[in-house]
């Protein structure tokens, strides 16, 4: 057994595919250290937040020392994120068309462009030929220049007085006045953004990634038990036993699994489906191409010596089915297992992803974050963070697994040994 | 051998392609009509385009043509139209034909109209096939009104009070759905002489209409029909009204400005009727800009939203989620009615409702715990992507948001009874209060010795309810009380929910259902909808109160309304109805929604409408083609 083990941790495959599925479960185990909030819980109000770092702006300008930074690029900065490039040409349109020469406007001078903008452009107009939607987007752009005309020396901040319920000035945040992050006291990484619910998607990701490994796993001991049990009894004792089982595994290879899977999910009802209750129903529907398989397999073992051996010895059934056949098949049980358990994961997400998966409150699965995503047209949208990563991660998981599987083959199949 | 085969295969192929062109016929009767129309048509066909075919020749590969519609004289849709036609039967509530035919308050007259057009915007119901305004007798008993006598037929004859009155027998005689649902109210209509319809109310025991409300808006939201093509109807379906309502009239007569072109299940065309009688310079004075009306059938929202962004549709009536974001990141031509959220103008309230037969549903201190701790911005913000006003712009009622009916009750009356929503610790409270503890210690509460666990509910797919309810039943954990999701499918959530003679099933306790939105008879029929008793134990209830509330002070309130005209005493009767809405709690509304989604893309038309854009009376946002809105059809104009 030591042996075994050694021999296969020599392969590289199998190493490699083995360490991206550890730190995977890894993964799994240490994040919830880091984030203990419940994956389920909705942060966001609105939708689909961006990746990225969120400081409370409230707790910024209200941090215990506010340093002053004198940085050379800050108000052009400033001033080019309110007034892009394409917005001061779109500005230099509109004069245009208004009358003024192009060459009168120099779009490097912001205050001159202001001052002209002010001078020419009203909210209302429409221009000969514009659409309704360009006078909108001029109206945002009007909208957005407010902040660069009232910026002077900063923003004076200012609390209402309980009393007499006037607005009293409590200070003053300076265009130069910097908090350091370290000092806020509300930050909050979203390193995959949110999704459709405002839940954090990396956290949701983490939890999912574990009920669907879970899944997959339930799924495809199931698979791999009814799998091995059908094929070792037709592959051994043969004659009717084997025209029976065989009889139904054909029967079910013809009916494509999924059709199958999608139509025993629609008739539990999503009420009954939890996540449990689908691994079992991916369980049941995909012991077809093991069974096959280990029948084989059985089929060349069991006029071997040993085996006739065994027999002449008046062993049970039972007895040489496990003593005599089942371990010369280990090797191969456990690669299937490894498929199984892939394929499981990805039957999961196909179903979820037709709104036929688990029901959604109690626990994510990967399939679930796809469908919400799809639901909310995250992918119309360029809302890659609520789909992508769950597509690497199920890309991840199953080519970690089928690496394992390559590298087993290579150990244990004498056709594939170096 | 083999080449006397091949020959047969062609003969074969050469019949059924001329079957195949029989089986066109009836599209041939418009193509015939711009034949003869194409010199006033020349001047636009010029600048239009080179494709602009010999109306002969258009007329024999038109079917082809569908789908190669010059793009500059095509409005393209989406999100009306879901699954293929069924027909084109005004008479038939299953056409499942999304640009052709919808009677309801705001009805769609692309190629049947109504006597009137109800415009939301206002509150009006302006003069469509009628000759000016109706007027009701003194008694409030009969309403008389007179038809333009240029309103005509496709087939050139003028349309008659005897149509008038004939659409309605005929919508009596064979029980359709217009019929069962207004016989009670309508007694007959009747032609006085070829221009002039009387619509007589059927009379309570005082001599009185029964609801005045409901006739007056017959007018708007009915089609009125050809009698002479009914009479074809009847004799080829024998008098048998199962057969009467399923003809899919393919030959059936119009009075509207579009036909039907071409239908399958890829693809919906109307095409322009440039004989239309609304040219005529007592309706409209010219016809609609665009020819051809197009609808690709799409598979499901997110198809539609990338044919929007794509330009290849015009004028989207569907829930594209963040609809801000195609013009604020992807910086494209798409535009909806108002500039910033809630994007459109609310006129429906989905609500949901509470099983008021659940153990524990009938305790008020539970209903109003749950309706209080939902936390109601997230729904808007994340569910709705914010296209719904909040409750904090617009305090809950039985109102829809616009300013017309906001103004119908005191809002002051009822500020002490309003929630803002998230409400944790007052939920808590008021079931503290109410001895609906956890007495057992298992972290749920429980009431007469159960512990409170409840289904929320909604048809599976419909995203924007289903993320919503989800939010409720996050509201439900925090306070104690078990709620849990379930999602059936709408052919099985529709026949449990409408069913309403027998208890709802287990997996019913709250559950969302639609109220009315914008129209003649409203806020009245929404108020009704929502509270009045008549809907308890009906067998096939599509009208409301699903959660079967019963409270005799609220339906005498709802029956005194339609036959009171003083306003102030209506403003008295609405704010007395709202205040025991937010007293009992029977459903609470989660979000406000437009009536429909309209959101534009300026790739290729211009003009449509928005808010401010100066048009009297105002267009209504309802895709051009619902009740008013149409008016909006005769402003669009091609970019430059």
């Amino acid at each position: 057994m030591g042996h075994t083990i050694r021999q296969v941790f020599r392969s590289g495959k199998f190493v490699v595919g083995f360490t991206i599925l550890m730190s995977v479960l890894l993964v799994l185990v240490v994040y919830p250290w880091w984030v203990p909030e419940p994956p389920l819980q909705i942060l966001g109000q609105g939708t689909f937040f961006p990746p990225g770092i969120y400081v409370s702006a409230y707790d910024a300008s209200n941090a215990p020392v506010l340093y002053t930074l004198n940085l050379r690029d800050a108000a052009d900065k400033r001033i080019e994120s309110r007034l892009s490039q394409e917005d001061r040409l779109a500005m230099q349109e509109w004069l245009v068309a208004d009358g003024l020469a192009e060459s009168a406007i120099d779009l490097a001078d912001t205050d001159a462009l202001l001052a002209l903008w002010e001078e020419h452009y009203e909210p209302d107009r429409r221009l000969p030929g514009m659409t309704f939607a360009r006078m909108r987007y001029y109206q945002r752009v009007d909208a957005g220049l407010d902040s660069l005309r009232s910026a002077g020396g900063g923003e004076i901040l200012a609390a209402r007085n309980p009393e007499t319920g006037e607005l009293e000035e409590t200070g003053m945040v300076k265009l130069t006045d910097y908090a350091n992050i370290s000092q806020v006291a509300n930050v909050r990484i979203l390193p995959l953004g949110t999704d459709n619910f405002g839940r954090d998607v990396l956290t949701q990701l983490v939890a999912a990634t574990g009920v669907s490994l879970l899944i997959g796993f339930v799924a495809g001991l199931i698979a791999t038990a009814i799998g091995l049990t059908l094929g070792l009894l037709a592959g051994y004792i043969g004659g009717w036993v084997d025209d029976i089982i065989m009889f139904f595994t054909n029967l079910f290879t013809v009916i494509p699994t999924f059709v199958l899977l999608i139509l025993i999910s629609f008739s539990i009802g999503q009420d009954q489906r939890g996540a449990i209750t689908i691994a079992i129903v991916i369980g049941f529907t995909s012991w077809v191409w093991t069974t096959r398989s280990v029948r084989s397999q059985v089929f060349s073992l069991r006029n071997r010596d040993h085996v006739n051996l065994s027999k002449l010895s008046g062993h049970s059934l039972p007895r040489i089915i496990v003593a005599d056949i089942l371990p010369y098949i280990a090797s191969y049980v456990v690669m299937a297992l490894i498929l199984q358990i892939s394929s499981g994961i990805l039957a999961e997400a196909g179903l979820s992803i037709l709104g036929l998966g688990p029901r959604t409150t109690e626990v994510p699965t990967l399939g679930l974050m796809m469908n919400w995503a799809m639901i909310y047209q995250a992918h119309v949208l360029g809302n890659w963070w609520a789909y992508l990563p769950v597509l690497l991660t199920i890309a991840l998981i199953s080519f970690s697994m089928n690496l394992m599987n390559t590298g087993l083959d290579q150990v244990f199949n004498p056709a594939l040994r170096d | 051998m083999k080449g006397r085969f091949t020959g047969l295969i062609v003969v074969l192929l050469i019949a059924s392609m001329a079957l195949a062109a029989c089986g066109s016929a009836p599209a041939e009767a418009p193509a015939e009509e711009v034949a003869a129309e194409a010199p006033a048509e020349e001047a636009a066909a010029e600048e239009a385009v080179a494709t602009e075919a010999p109306a002969e020749e258009a007329a024999a590969d038109e079917v082809a043509d569908a789908n190669a519609l010059p793009r500059n004289e095509t409005l393209y849709f989406n999100g009306q139209q879901w699954g293929p036609v069924v027909g084109w039967n005004p008479y038939s509530g299953s056409n499942n034909n999304g640009m052709a035919i919808s009677q309801s308050d705001n009805a769609r007259v692309t190629m049947f109209e109504t006597p009137y057009l109800y415009n939301m915007l206002d509150g009006q119901q302006y003069p469509l096939l009628a000759d000016g305004a109706w007027s009701w007798n003194e008694e409030m008993t009969e309403i008389t009104f007179k038809l333009k006598a240029a309103a005509k037929w496709s087939d050139g004859t003028p349309v008659t009070a005897e149509d008038v009155a004939y659409t309605w027998a005929t919508h009596v005689k064979y029980e359709t759905p217009t019929g069962a649902g207004n016989k009670d109210y309508i007694d007959t209509i009747e032609a006085v002489d070829a221009q002039t319809v009387v619509v007589k109310a059927k009379l309570d025991e005082n001599g009185k209409a029964v609801n005045p409300l409901i006739v007056a808006a017959y007018l708007s939201t009915n089609y009125v029909i050809q009698k002479a093509w009914t009479e074809a109807l009847e004799a080829r379906s024998g008098g048998d009204a199962t057969q009467l309502l399923a003809d899919t009239a393919e030959d059936v007569v119009y009075s509207g400005p579009y036909t039907r072109f071409f239908a399958d299940d890829t693809k919906v065309v109307l095409v322009r009727d440039d004989n239309y009688w609304g040219q005529d310079s007592s309706m409209w004075g010219k016809l609609p800009t665009a020819r051809y009306l197009a609808h690709t059938i799409f598979k499901d929202n997110a198809a539609g939203t990338t044919a929007l962004q794509a330009g290849e549709v015009d004028v989207s009536q569907q829930f594209n989620s963040n609809v801000q974001d195609l013009w604020l990141k992807q910086d494209l031509p798409i535009s909806t009615y108002l500039p910033d959220a809630p994007y459109g103008i609310g006129a429906s309230l989905p609500t949901a409702f509470f099983n008021l037969k659940s153990p524990g549903l009938d305790q008020l201190a539970v209903r109003k715990a749950i309706a209080i701790a939902v936390d109601y911005p997230t729904i808007i913000a994340n569910a709705m992507t914010n296209q719904s006003a909040t409750f904090d712009q617009v305090p809950r009622s039985l109102m829809n948001p616009t300013a017309g009916e906001q103004a119908m009750y005191d809002q002051a009356a009822v500020t002490d009874l309003q929630w803002a929503g998230n409400d944790l610790e007052g939920a808590k409270k008021l079931l503290d209060d109410a001895g609906i503890v956890d007495s057992d210690g298992d972290g749920w509460r429980e009431y007469d010795g159960k512990k409170l666990s409840y289904v929320a509910t909604c048809p599976n797919g419909w995203s924007d309810w289903q993320a919503a309810i989800e939010v409720v039943a996050a509201a439900g954990k925090e306070i104690g009380i078990d709620i849990t999701t379930n999602y059936p499918e709408w052919s099985v959530y529709q026949t449990v929910v409408t069913k309403s003679d027998a208890p709802l099933p287990e997996g019913y306790d709250i559950f969302m259902m639609w109220s009315d939105g914008a129209g003649p008879t409203q806020p009245w029929g929404r108020v009704r909808k929502m509270l009045s008793s008549e809907f308890v134990g009906m067998a096939s209830n599509w009208n409301g109160n699903w959660g079967q509330y019963s409270n005799p002070q609220a339906d005498e309130l709802i029956a005194a309304i339609p036959s009171e005209t003083d306003p102030a005493k209506l403003k008295e009767i609405y704010t007395e109805l709202v205040k025991i809405y937010l007293t009992d709690v029977p459903s609470f509304t989660l979000m406000y929604r437009p009536q429909s989604f309209h959101t534009v893309n300026e790739s290729v038309w211009t003009n449509f409408p928005y808010d401010g854009d100066g048009t009297v009376p105002p267009v209504p946002p309802l895709n051009l083609t619902d009740g008013w809105s149409i008016a909006g059809l005769y402003n669009v104009t091609l970019v430059q």
